[in-house]
């Protein structure tokens, strides 16, 4: 049964009495309002309301005709009021009611507008029409204006000027309303930039309170982006903004008359089932309105899910709409200038787009690309483009968007986190492409879990987290700032992107519930097949998504200052590397839970378990070896090739740190163990290898004194600039060194023979032919070995985190030769340096070296001639040794 | 009644919530705190640099028991959430004048 209103009598248009003026009526007379009566009739239209609505048809008709009934309450009121005053004056409508979407417990939104200016009579008049209102335990929202207001209009104040826009003469002169419709009509350009300016600002404050999202988990219908405050603001935009809107204004009518008839519907229910002005879809509502309005499903969790997914259809169209509007009105500033960037690409002011749609539906390997441009030129990507895109993803499947290894180089590239990242990846998500690279995704796409603590929609979650880490470039917070460094040292950020991106896709189905991070590593294992990642990186990403819970679960809920805790959880990080990363995930992770989940008390654990595990993994390593991690003992025995003997592996690996294995794969370590084969004292065996931009040498060599320092010394020599290395000595006199470097003045790029030259020469320092302090000796006085010191450097010296090594951390502005020199005066203070960490992260170095003295921790003498040393060698004193 | 009101460690809020749950008591309200006792915090050195961490994260539970259950639920407090070392918290008990349900508007029984 249809129950929509359809009122006639005493409130329909034809109730309208446009000739009525309240001034002429003054001596004619009108029957008295009978209160009891009005409440009886309000009463009755409301219960007819109630039903329609709980029936599904509450939407625009019914709202239509109860603005009309209340047309009629309002018109019967300024007629019993009239004889009060001989004022002109008009009342209007004004909001949603202006606009005849008038909701069941809406606020009933009036103006009072006098010709002149207001007296005791005009006062009375007022009371005498909103009173009864208020009697009617109605919400009364009532501007009282002088025309004078109206001279002088200050489009600094959008509300008002916005409300005036809906403005809809109830009764009275309706001439009155002229003037002002005059003056609206003839603000000039800057007034109207102003108020648009003004109208932004608005939406901005809005949709900060809601976190930028649309995809919440129990939206504000009205007030959420997406919702009904989002369609009055483009209706304004598009008024404000005049004929440039003209293209805009036709092409949403169809989507925005859609997507309010659906808000209006819900919002009905939503006061019918509440009994107020509730705009808010929670859980349990969503049941009564999936139902009410007969969603499609097979139960009540179906039926709740096709109508959220109603819902966010809905809000991405409203949303999509406003920001278009919101960019035509105020363009963003793009960091790039408009024009051409490419042969395929070019910067308009709407975004970047295709130069020939064309020609890029036949070439997706251009989509992936225009996004990571629009990051890097800090613009958005065009409907053109966007709609190119959608409209041809079905043609390609993920292993044709990821063909080639430039394909799969471009979106590494443009998941490094940078400012706008999580804005393109929306982009990406809304129009399809991100699923189509990830059908991981699909799963959790508008995936709604209820639980207590989540805000948001799975996959919103998932690109949150995203914008979570973006946000560390610019810490809002000093406690923030601490994390933002992090990330500054990541190698590889990307692959933190890649995991956050497939953290929840366990989420998916039956399957998301507690185990959802091991059914996600499940699903993120083919999704970095696909990218064909290396080894390393392929780890790392599993790695992440596997134990994204983990480190939550220490910080707040184990006792951190039992140190077993933390040698647990740094042993499950293993490396500094991935604790970076888990740290951050983990950061994020929280963060997007929803607004209020992250309070600074789990920053403040975090950031302590952070702290605790890195000075395990650095400081603390030294003093547990591979044979006490029988596990990972087992698994590198079973995994030995044929030429290795499990003797040969256990006696290579009897006396390295257990660290040892979370560092190297299981191929680099089977080569370690070749390259110890037959070494014999004053020979060192070594591997010079290039990957990508960085060069690895791995020597292998029995021990002596100021080794460490020689071999640091030769790749100076050449120029070579030290990223990060391991060095590990073991009890028996066996020595590993792993360096990492670039080619900084591209000797090794410029000379064929060059990696040759290089092994020859280590070959001849180890077998003590060479003087490397005389080999630099003319180098330390360049200027390039003069660098001016930006920040003062930091030793610590440590006896309490290992029981074997006193250990010496040190922070510095790097220079070149820097580790050479620092490792010289350690042997020239006849100390061993039996472990060393070496990193430089941006113009910072931090090296970690494992020191002992006649194979015992150096006592506060040595600590302090050392120190000495090392300082004179910091401050650039003493750099001719 | 009494209002409890225990300053644990953050790792032992779910054996101090279970130890009052074998008790039946009922609601409570758990808030993330930080403060200090005589626990005044330590000096942690991160690259060298060092910071204070004096206020240190704890968890206050607060629950509000029949005067016959108090000394119950403070020594259940107290075994769940100790560990034997300086930092393991406080217990403070404070009387109740009178209680509502909100929703119904009922009194409880003091």
């Amino acid at each position: 049964m249809n129950t929509t209103l359809h009122m006639a009598a005493g409130g329909g248009a034809g109730d309208h009495e446009p000739g009525l003026a309240v001034g002429d009526t003054g001596a004619v007379e009108h029957p008295p309002v009978r209160r009891g009566e009005l409440a009886a009739n309000l009463a009755a239209t409301r219960r007819e309301f109630a039903l329609a609505a709980r029936q599904g048809h509450g939407g625009r008709a019914t709202q239509r005709a109860y603005a009309a009934r209340m047309d009629g309450i309002v018109r019967r009121l300024v007629r019993a009021a009239s004889t009060l005053t001989d004022a002109r004056l008009v009342v209007c409508a004004l909001g949603g009611y202006g606009r005849q979407t008038l909701c069941l417990h809406s606020d009933v939104d009036l103006m009072i507008l006098f010709e002149e200016r207001i007296g005791p009579n005009e006062e009375r008049f007022v009371n005498a029409v909103l009173q009864p209102l208020w009697d009617l335990q109605l919400v009364v929202g009532h501007q009282i204006r002088e025309l004078a207001d109206f001279e002088d209009l200050d489009s600094g104040n959008p509300e008002f000027l916005l409300a005036l826009l809906d403005a809809r003469p109830l009764a009275g002169d309706e001439s009155l309303l002229e003037p002002v419709a005059a003056r609206l009509a003839g603000l000039d350009e800057g007034d109207r930039a102003r108020a648009v300016d003004s109208l932004i600002d608005l939406i901005e404050q809005r949709y900060a309170q809601f976190n930028g999202t649309i995809y919440q988990l129990e939206p504000d219908i009205k007030n959420a982006p997406g919702g009904l405050r989002d369609l009055a603001a483009l209706r304004y935009l598009h008024t404000l903004g005049g004929e440039r809107f003209n293209e805009d204004r036709a092409s949403a009518r169809d989507a925005i008359a859609e997507a309010e008839g659906f808000l209006l519907t819900v919002r009905a229910v939503l006061h019918a089932e509440s009994g107020r002005d509730a705009n808010v879809l929670t859980h349990d509502l969503q049941e009564r309105v999936s139902t009410t309005l007969d969603c499609p499903g097979a139960g009540v969790q179906q039926q709740v899910e096709a109508l959220m997914g109603a819902y966010f259809r809905s809000a991405r169209a409203t949303a999509g709409a406003l920001a278009r509007a919101r960019r035509r009105a105020r363009p963003p500033a793009a960091i790039a200038a408009p024009g051409r960037t490419s042969r395929h690409f070019e910067i308009a002011p709407e975004g970047i787009r295709f130069a020939d749609a064309t020609t890029a539906a036949e070439r997706p390997s251009l989509w992936v690309e225009i996004f990571r441009l629009a990051v890097v030129a800090g613009c958005p990507v065009s409907e053109q483009a966007l709609d190119c895109i959608e409209q041809n993803l079905h043609r390609f499947g993920p292993d044709d968007l990821l063909a080639t290894e430039a394909d799969r180089q471009q979106l590494r590239a443009l998941l490094r986190p940078r400012p706008g990242l999580y804005a393109r990846l929306s982009e990406m998500h809304d129009c399809g492409l991100l699923m189509r690279l990830f059908p991981e995704l699909e799963g959790i796409h508008c995936r709604v879990i209820r639980d207590f603590h989540h805000k948001y929609t799975v996959d919103e979650h998932t690109l949150l987290t995203i914008r979570g880490i973006e946000a560390l470039w610019n810490p809002a917070t000093p406690a923030r700032r601490r994390f933002g460094a992090i990330l500054e040292e990541l190698r590889s950020p990307e692959y933190l992107t890649l995991a956050l991106l497939l953290h929840d896709v366990g989420k998916a189905g039956e399957a998301g519930g507690a185990d959802h991070a091991q059914e996600s590593a499940r699903l993120a294992r083919a999704a970095v097949e696909r990218l064909d990642l290396a080894a390393d990186a392929r780890h790392a990403v599993e790695f992440l998504v596997r134990n994204h819970l983990a480190m939550s679960r220490v910080a707040f809920r184990r006792d951190l200052d039992d140190p077993h805790v933390v040698a647990r959880f740094a042993h499950l990080v293993g490396t500094e590397e991935l604790l970076k990363m888990l740290c951050l995930m983990t950061l994020a992770d929280v963060e997007a839970v929803s607004s209020s989940t992250l309070t600074p008390w789990k920053e403040e654990l975090l950031w302590r378990l952070y702290v605790d595990t890195y000075n395990h993994l650095t400081l603390g390593y030294g003093d547990e070896l591979v044979p006490q991690d029988p596990a990972g003992l087992a698994v590198v025995i079973a995994g030995r090739p044929d030429d290795i003997a499990e003797a040969e592996l256990t006696s290579f690996l009897a006396g390295l740190p257990r660290r040892y294995l979370s560092l190297f794969g299981l191929a680099s370590i089977y080569r370690h163990v070749r390259l110890a084969r037959g070494l014999r004292r004053d020979e060192v065996h070594s591997v010079l290898e290039n990957h990508d931009d960085v060069w690895e040498l791995t020597i292998v060599t029995l021990d002596k004194p100021f080794l460490f320092s020689n071999v640091a010394g030769v790749l100076s020599y050449f120029g070579m600039d030290i990223h990060r290395g391991q060095a590990m000595t073991t009890p028996g006199g066996l020595v590993l060194d792993v360096f990492e470097f670039s080619d900084a003045q591209g000797f090794l790029r410029q000379n064929p023979g060059a990696t040759g030259e290089i092994t020859r020469m280590l070959d001849r320092v180890v077998a003590g032919w060479v003087d490397v302090p005389a080999l630099l000796r003319g180098r330390e006085q360049s200027v390039l070995y003069r660098r001016r010191q930006h920040e003062a450097p930091r030793l610590t010296f440590d006896n309490e985190h290992s029981q074997k090594y006193t250990v010496v951390e040190l922070v510095a502005d790097d220079a070149p030769g820097l580790l050479h020199r620092v490792s010289r005066v350690v042997s020239e203070q006849g100390c061993d340096l039996d472990l060393a960490l070496i990193a430089t992260e941006g113009r910072k170095a931090i090296d970690v070296l494992h020191l002992t003295r006649s194979g015992r921790k150096l006592v506060d003498a040595e600590q302090k001639a050392l120190k000495h040393g090392l300082e004179r060698v910091l401050e650039g004193a003493d750099e001719t040794r | 009644m009494k209002l409890v009101k225990a300053i644990v460690r953050p790792n032992k809020v779910d054996e101090v919530r279970d130890a009052l749950e074998t008790l039946n008591v009922g609601g409570m309200t758990v808030t993330e705190v930080r403060g200090h006792g005589r626990q005044k915090g330590h000096t942690a050195i991160y690259r060298g640099r060092e910071y204070d961490v004096t206020l240190l994260p704890k968890i206050c539970i607060d629950v509000v028991i029949a005067n016959d259950v108090v000394e119950d639920a403070i020594q259940a407090i107290i075994r769940a959430g100790r560990t034997g070392e300086i930092g393991d918290g406080r217990v403070f008990v404070l009387p109740v004048e009178q209680s509502y349900n909100i929703r119904t508007g009922e009194q409880d029984a003091s």
